[in-house]
């Protein structure tokens, strides 16, 4: 079945205030997919990978990804991602505070989906994180590959 | 041996050879002094022997005449007669020229008279002696014209001897004053001789000392040079670190205010509700209502959030200006030739706006010069003085902002000048601080304009300068290099 209420959204945001807004204006949204939240790399890498019910293994997902996490960068969970023929095809977010231009386009030559900048005005971000919402509740999902 | 300053050398050289002109002329001066004395000499003892020649011709008469006498007396030859007759004719004037050439000379004087007076009885004696035959020839050791003429002839001798002295001590004068001649020609060689050894000992030596000191020089500047580059490589690696680490900081300054600007608003979203809350208790169980809960949610939490939120966009701005600077230290730069009157009507267009509302006016001079270097960051950098001078124009003031440009030598000059009401002299190094402004806070902003400024100017190789005073408006001057070459670019 390809409902996307089945997907699992894995948010990967070191900031724990930045998560809890970004979940907040998504419930707001009306989305009431699973958020897995993973404050580090290595540990949301494990999930994407490893987890029964990460997308490798079963399940369809979306990534939220920050770029700034303290263990690792976020450019190499996207292209670790994207280079993984299990994952490649999971659509991934950007969501980042990183507005430079060298590092969109270097999000995007990884294959990152969707870039959006975090900005500080409120009121844009929590705009961005419901059409992020909407897009989500649009969006078909790959089932994983078995 | 020590080193001569060019002003010695100069001053030496110039002495020795001023000092050598005036000696040579001095030498000739004196030369045509000697001269001209050697020619007095000289014609002084032409004249002696002129004087001489006069008094041989009469002595040489005077023999002729008794002679002639003589003959006739012994021999009766009327032809003794006639040559008696001519001599004697001969005579007077042979004495007169003698007379006449030795008329400066008094001695000389009395010995011709004397002779004169000799001469006449020797005369009329001896022409008595002819006409009367032989009658007086028996007694010539009595005879007058005989004694006359011994007389005469002793007299001129000594005459002769007097000038042949004078011709002597003359001749001697005329030798010692070519003597001088000589000597002061041969001063005046050595003189020139030494004047020219002393000229090129000095040019010797300021030379030696010049190109001394231009391997001095070219060993030092290829040592500077490498050090040079060195302290550009540090510098740069220094600007780099600057700029990375205010991307990091002003990146991840930006996180935690996503958060605080983030939860404000979901306090004002939340604070909604219990003001509606706190209304319908007021309305409904004013007795319930404490005055503290009701101050709290109506007045001072709508005024805190006001306040984080205030601080927080702020605070955003700031950490924008950095990002902006950061990046724009990072841009890289494209010189091309630019015409700055273009450049200029350009950004004086995107202002016109703002300008006809302040009723102020801008005019760009004639014919600007044009520059190689970054269109982009010519036109932040002029956009951003001229937004300054429009904004901190003086209030009852009609506004007059005048853009020049002129070339010197390989940079050109850009001036900003506007009547407005000016930075204090104290405040000119500080405006281009960034987040630092001058004089009233009157005008929104948040003091990066001029930082900005600065920072372009520096990447363009421009420095950037205010000649101001407190109300008496204020001339930004932009001092660009003419060509912004290529590698001036990348550094």
């Amino acid at each position: 079945m390809n409902d996307s209420r089945h997907v699992t959204i894995v948010m990967v945001e070191d900031d724990e205030g930045h998560a809890r807004l970004i979940e907040r204006n998504i419930r707001r949204a009306g989305i009431m997919n699973d958020i897995r939240h993973f404050t580090d790399g290595g540990s949301a890498l494990a999930y994407l990978h490893n987890d029964e019910s990460g997308p490798a293994l079963n399940g369809p997902a979306l990534v939220l990804l920050d770029l700034n996490l303290p263990d690792m960068s976020g450019t190499e969970i996207l292209s670790d991602i994207k280079s993984n023929e299990k994952l490649r095809r999971t659509p991934v977010v950007v969501l980042t505070t990183t507005d430079d231009k060298v590092e969109i386009q270097r999000c995007y030559d990884l294959g990152c989906n969707v870039y959006i900048t975090k900005p500080v005005n409120y009121e844009s971000f929590a705009d961005a994180i419901r059409q992020l919402g909407l897009f989500l509740s649009v969006i078909q999902v790959p089932e994983a590959e078995a | 041996m020590a080193k001569l300053s060019d002003r010695t050398a100069n001053v030496l050289v110039l002495g020795a050879v001023v000092s050598g002109f005036l000696l040579l002329m001095g030498i000739g001066l004196a030369g045509v002094v000697v001269m001209q004395r050697n020619l007095t000499f000289t014609s002084r003892v032409a004249h002696t022997y002129k004087v001489q020649d006069a008094i041989s011709d009469y002595r040489v008469l005077n023999e002729r005449m008794e002679t002639a006498r003589r003959g006739y007396l012994l021999s009766s030859d009327p032809g003794f007669v006639r040559v008696f007759e001519e001599t004697a004719s001969a005579l007077p004037p042979a004495l007169q020229r003698i007379g006449d050439l030795t008329r400066d000379n008094p001695t000389q004087q009395a010995r011709v008279r004397a002779a004169e007076v000799l001469m006449r009885e020797q005369i009329a004696v001896a022409r008595r002696s002819v006409t009367h035959g032989r009658s007086a020839a028996a007694n010539f050791a009595q005879d007058a014209a005989v004694r006359d003429t011994r007389n005469i002839r002793a007299l001129t001798g000594e005459m002769s001897k007097d000038e042949a002295a004078k011709l002597v001590k003359r001749d001697r004068q005329r030798l010692s004053s070519i003597g001088q001649l000589i000597g002061l020609i041969v001063a005046a060689a050595l003189v020139t001789i030494g004047i020219a050894i002393g000229s090129l000992w000095i040019i010797w030596r300021y030379t030696r000392d010049l190109a001394r000191s231009r391997d001095e020089l070219s060993r030092l500047n290829e040592h500077l040079e490498e050090e040079v580059a060195d302290r550009t490589a540090e510098l740069s690696r220094a600007n780099e670190e600057i700029q990375r680490f205010a991307y990091i900081v002003s990146h991840d300054l930006r996180s935690p205010l996503v958060n605080v600007m983030g939860f404000t608003s979901e306090l004002e979203a939340a604070a909604k509700p219990l003001t509606e809350l706190v209304e319908k208790v007021e309305a409904e169980a004013p007795q319930l209502l404490a005055p503290d809960a009701k101050l709290a949610v109506t007045s001072d939490l709508p005024e805190s959030l006001r306040f984080i939120r205030a601080s927080t966009q702020k605070m955003d701005r700031l950490i924008n200006a950095i990002l902006r600077l950061s990046r724009e230290g990072r841009r890289v730069l494209a010189p091309e030739r630019i015409d700055l009157s273009a450049l200029l009507q350009g950004v004086v267009g995107s202002v016109k706006h703002r300008a006809d509302e302040l009723g102020a006016a801008i005019e760009i001079a004639p014919d600007l010069p044009f520059v190689v270097s970054d269109r982009l960051a010519l036109e932040q950098i002029f956009s951003n003085l001229i937004e300054n001078a429009l904004k901190y124009l003086k209030p009852g003031r009609a506004g007059l902002i005048e853009l020049r440009a002129q070339r010197r030598g390989e940079r050109v000059i850009v001036e900003v000048v506007d009547n407005g009401r000016g930075v204090d002299p104290k405040d000119h190094s500080r405006i281009f601080d960034l987040f630092r402004r001058s004089g009233a806070q009157d005008q929104p902003g948040e003091g990066i304009g001029l930082a900005h400024v600065r920072t372009l100017g520096y990447r363009l190789g421009a420095t950037v300068t205010v000649d101001s005073a407190l109300d008496e408006g204020a001339t930004f001057r932009v001092s660009l290099p003419a060509s912004l070459s290529i590698e001036a670019a990348a550094a």
